[in-house]
């Protein structure tokens, strides 16, 4: 039996694709069960998903802790060494992330494989929801499941020209997705809060939510408080007739930047 | 002597005097036979200066408790009241109220759910709700129940609401004479509520330190252990038997009456080697049935079970050791189940070396009259199990009516 | 009625603390920030089952989704039995616990006068748990059960008219408010809150999530539905005097507003001229009503 946990954030499709894979496998002959984590998870929220992979009806009815696959969805949750929890030892990691497996920024006995799945979001879908693209980098380095079944089993769920951007999505992060090499990154302790919550109360931090932040530009600022005074999570602060940002509290939902009467604040995909 | 004031009132109107002197503050009520009366007396007593509450007239049971359920939690002390359906249709905001361990007082006047005559199912479909549960047998029970409930509930080692139930029309419309404590004594007897945690804005600061932002029910508690939350309800109610057994010994010592030992009474179980357990009004008409049949030298004895949650399981395994069967009779049951105090007893027993014979009787259901001689039978039964006779069946549907 | 107040008349000090667990765009999220400003700290809140929009400094207690009105009834009663009636006594709901399974309780609070002050934070359908049709998604609107097929063209019905219903049980004030006119929004919560007596403020809330638009449209949705007539803003005294806070010499085309989002993605140009004309009709009947002054029945 193959057990995958997949991690990813509220809106990027992890549940999704963890479905779309067991119908997959299915659709290959074998068992599958893809569960969704308890709770109500909002969008940008992080989430936390897992498939058991088998030739047998799957019939442990409890989480996956200790995975043999990690993937992840968002490039952020990609550099929290909490995704390596429980992973086995010589694990894999498939991560999205913008740079080569090389580069990947975490270290232990596991391999890793990158993909930008990101940007082949924003090239196919023209939103970043990255749950398709990290699919065909799964196939690819897993072999676990063909690209065809991956394809089949998303056009069943999403027949028509949604379908086919994803498909497309899909055959880009196949096509540019490396072979897994061992991870090279650093051994760390994660110090942030878990990687999925109860959904509701308060946070720790926003800053992973966003894929874009916004920036300001204070020569075209003309003090109007627009920007503040429509900021849902008081991000936005006031003080000396111009706006502050505390980024710890930005989900990066971009109403500043769409109500800026100057066009003073500019949206800049987050670099990692 | 003390003065004693004595009044002959129904068993609704004993309730609401044990309102008026308990110096509720807010109570909440809607219509529905038999307890409406309760509501009315409360607003006559409000109209007449004679009590300060603040009285919602809500638009259903499910508003009555939630409405009280807020104003617990802000500090008033509070009463509510219902029967049959109006209980049932309560139940949801009856869990927010326990779970927020919030003392409110509630009287439930018997109403079955088939028909409009008394049984114990209205009060017994709520056994998951997490409220403490007493039965009455007399009016003066049902006043006196009232304020003991004020104190039991809001003493700190508790903070449980506590439902009394007493059966509807045989109490909550006849009249016997009552008597009426005097306020300065129950003022005594009950210090005014303080809220936990109180969520005044001005205190709501150091309360809620180190508890987090937002305040949700029961649900949201239990940090990192999920059924902490349920785990700390269940022992707070099992834990309440020490302070119940308390109130009722102080209660007994200012006004001259108690109530067995809060949980249960014992009436002429000496060397008995049986005994019927009866709740509510049906304790009351045992007790003539017992004592027929001691002056006929049979040995036979009742226990009149008060407090059916939490059960008095050590007082029933006690009790076990001295007799030799007991006749559980219930006015309830749990369809598919059986009795609910019939299942209890034998739950309690069970871990006895030697238990004594447990035998159900159903009686008093949808209203049916439960004569004298009809719990005789029902104590001969049970004298037989216990004399070594072979009894059958174990459990049966009392064939009532007092003839034959 | 409200005093038009302008942007650097509202207060600088929050109430909310976040970062919370709204959904990015959260037209819920900001309308407790903006209403909880107006409210200021001395305000016992209620929480019934809803989104997470932000959590306040004041102090909250949770209760049962049916019983929003119950809840601050019975704290209400307990302030003036306390002799606290200085606190405010808000309820912070959804449209579900508002319009559909919290009305009966709410109206019963609306009648008795209760002196509190509920306030809906309106996303028009059941966004916690994932988007179902409540009495406040409009007409058309595809939700989770009320989905797009060849025999379902969306939400069958058009909504209630809570607000108006609230004003009809002759209560003090009502109002409607949008997260895009957030000096009115404040304003109605200011004037609110210095009246004794059952108060309601219906904000409507736009939800990037539910409504399928990008989170970085929220103000503008919100805008479009009151720059169409779609979300008239307006307040009503005692269930009588009545003003339109928003008055535009011509309304934009609604289809501009239905057009931005995914919920209405479906329809065919008939359906959005049925809307238009629905809207239409309705905004006239209120210009009457603005030009009287007075809910004539």
């Amino acid at each position: 039996m193959i057990e995958v946990r997949l991690h990813g954030r509220g809106g990027q499709g992890a549940v999704t694709a963890n479905e779309i894979l067991a119908e997959a496998a299915y659709y290959e002959g074998k068992y599958a069960q893809a569960i969704p984590m308890y709770g109500t998870e909002r969008r940008g929220a992080p989430v936390t998903a897992y498939l058991r992979l088998d030739e047998v009806r799957v019939r442990e009815r409890d989480l996956v802790h200790e995975p043999d696959i990690v993937v992840v969805l968002d490039p952020a949750i990609a550099q929290r060494p909490a995704i390596l929890e429980g992973l086995k030892e010589g694990g894999l990691v498939i991560a999205n992330y913008p740079h080569p497996p090389e580069l990947y920024p975490l270290g232990g006995n596991f391999m890793v494989s990158t993909v930008d799945a990101t940007a082949i979001a924003l090239e196919t879908l023209k939103r970043p929801i990255t749950n398709t693209a990290i699919l065909g980098a799964f196939s690819k380095v897993t072999g676990l499941v063909k690209v065809e079944s991956i394809e089949k089993a998303i056009l069943h769920r999403f027949p028509g020209p949604l379908g086919e951007m994803n498909v497309n999505a899909v055959r880009r992060a196949y096509e540019r997705t490396p072979m897994p090499i061992q991870a090279r990154g650093e051994v760390r302790k994660d110090e942030e809060g878990p990687l999925s919550g109860s959904g509701y109360g308060l946070i720790r931090s926003a800053a992973g939510w966003r894929t874009f932040r916004p920036v300001w530009d204070l020569d075209k600022c003309t003090g109007c408080r627009i920007c503040w005074i429509f900021c849902p999570d008081n991000a936005i602060g006031w003080a000396e007739e111009k706006p502050t940002v505390d980024y710890r509290k930005c989900k990066g939902c971009g109403i500043c930047v769409n109500e800026c009467p100057t066009k003073a604040i500019e949206f800049k995909r987050e670099g990692i | 002597m003390e003065h004693k004031s004595f009044e002959v009132m129904t068993g609704n109107k004993a309730c609401a005097w044990g309102v008026k002197l308990s110096r509720v503050q807010v109570a909440s009520i809607y219509p529905v036979t038999p307890q409406t009366t309760i509501g009315e007396y409360i607003a006559e007593f409000i109209a007449n200066g004679e009590l300060k509450c603040e009285l919602v007239n809500a638009e259903g049971e499910l508003a009555t408790q939630a409405i009280v359920k807020a104003a617990s939690r802000v500090g008033a002390r509070t009463f509510v009241c219902t029967s049959g359906p109006g209980q049932l249709y309560m139940h949801h905001p009856m869990h927010g109220t326990s779970s927020g361990r919030l003392p409110v007082v509630m009287a439930t006047v018997h109403r079955g759910n088939k028909g409009m005559q008394p049984d114990h199912t209205d009060l017994m479909s709520q056994l998951w709700t997490g409220w403490i549960q007493w039965y009455c047998e007399n009016n003066q029970e049902v006043l006196d129940s009232v304020i003991m409930a004020y104190r039991t509930a809001e003493d700190k080692r508790v903070r449980l609401p506590i439902a009394i139930g007493y059966d509807g029309y045989i109490l909550s419309y006849t009249s016997e004479p009552v008597e009426i404590p005097d306020q300065a004594s129950v003022d005594e007897f009950l210090p005014p509520y303080e809220p936990i945690p109180n969520i005044l804005p001005d205190k709501w600061a150091e309360a809620q330190r180190g508890r987090g932002a937002g305040m949700m029910e029961g649900f949201m508690s239990g940090g990192g252990d999920p059924q902490a939350a349920w785990r700390i309800h269940h022992e707070a109610i099992l834990n309440s038997k020490e302070v119940i057994k308390e109130v009722n010994e102080e209660f007994g010592k200012r006004f001259g009456r108690k109530y067995g030992n809060g949980l249960v009474e014992e009436y002429r179980t000496d060397d008995a080697e049986a005994v019927v357990v009866a709740m509510g009004t049906i304790a009351s008409t045992a007790r003539v049935a017992i004592d027929r049949m001691r002056s006929e030298g049979k040995p036979v004895g009742l226990v009149k079970l008060k407090t059916f949650v939490p059960f008095p399981t050590e007082d029933f395994q006690e009790l076990g050791k001295r007799v030799r069967a007991i006749g559980m009779i219930d006015r309830n049951v749990c369809l598919g189940l059986g009795g609910a105090g019939f299942g209890e007893l034998r739950r309690a027993l069970y871990d006895l070396d030697e238990r004594p014979k447990v035998l159900g009787f159903y009686a008093g259901l949808a209203g049916a009259e439960v004569r004298v001689r009809d719990i005789e039978k029902m104590a001969e039964k049970t004298l037989k199990a216990a004399r070594g006779e072979k009894v059958d069946p174990i459990v049966e549907w009392a064939k009532l009516g007092g003839g034959g | 009625m409200s005093e038009r107040i302008t942007i650097k008349q509202v207060p600088l000090e929050e109430l909310v603390i976040t970062p919370g667990s709204a959904c990015q765009g959260c037209g819920a999220a900001l309308a407790a920030r903006l209403a909880f400003k107006a409210l200021g700290p001395n305000t016992i809140r209620h929480s019934i089952p809803a989104c997470p929009d932000n959590v306040t400094r004041t102090p909250t207690s949770g209760g049962e989704f049916e019983a929003g009105g119950d809840h601050v009834t019975g704290t209400w009663r307990a302030l003036k039995a306390l002799g606290r009636e200085d606190v405010q006594v808000v309820g912070f709901y959804g449209d579900g616990g508002v319009y559909d399974i919290g009305f009966q309780s709410i109206s019963g609070a609306a009648i008795r006068n209760e002196n509190v002050f509920i306030i809906c934070k309106n996303n028009e359908a059941y966004m916690n748990t994932g988007g179902q049709v409540s009495g406040a998604t409009p007409q058309f609107a595809m939700t989770t059960t009320t989905p797009v097929g060849p025999m379902s063209r969306g939400k069958p019905h058009s909504r209630k008219n809570t607000p108006m219903i609230f004003a009809m049980h002759g209560v003090p004030y009502v109002a409607t408010a949008s997260v895009a006119f957030p000096t009115d929004l404040i304003a109605k919560v200011q004037y609110g809150k210095g009246i004794r007596g059952f108060k309601f403020l219906d904000i409507l809330s736009p939800c990037p999530t539910g409504w399928r638009f990008d989170p970085s449209k929220t103000i503008e949705v919100a805008r479009l539905a009151v720059q169409t007539g779609f979300w008239p803003l307006y307040e009503i005294i005692d269930g009588r005097k009545f003003r339109l806070n928003y008055k535009p010499r011509e309304l934009k085309p609604v289809a501009e507003y239905l057009k931005l989002q995914g919920r209405f993605r479906h329809l065919s140009e008939q359906e959005i001229e049925e809307i238009q004309r629905s809207v239409t009709e309705y905004w006239e009947r209120l210009l009457k009503l603005d030009e009287i002054g007075e809910i004539l029945i």
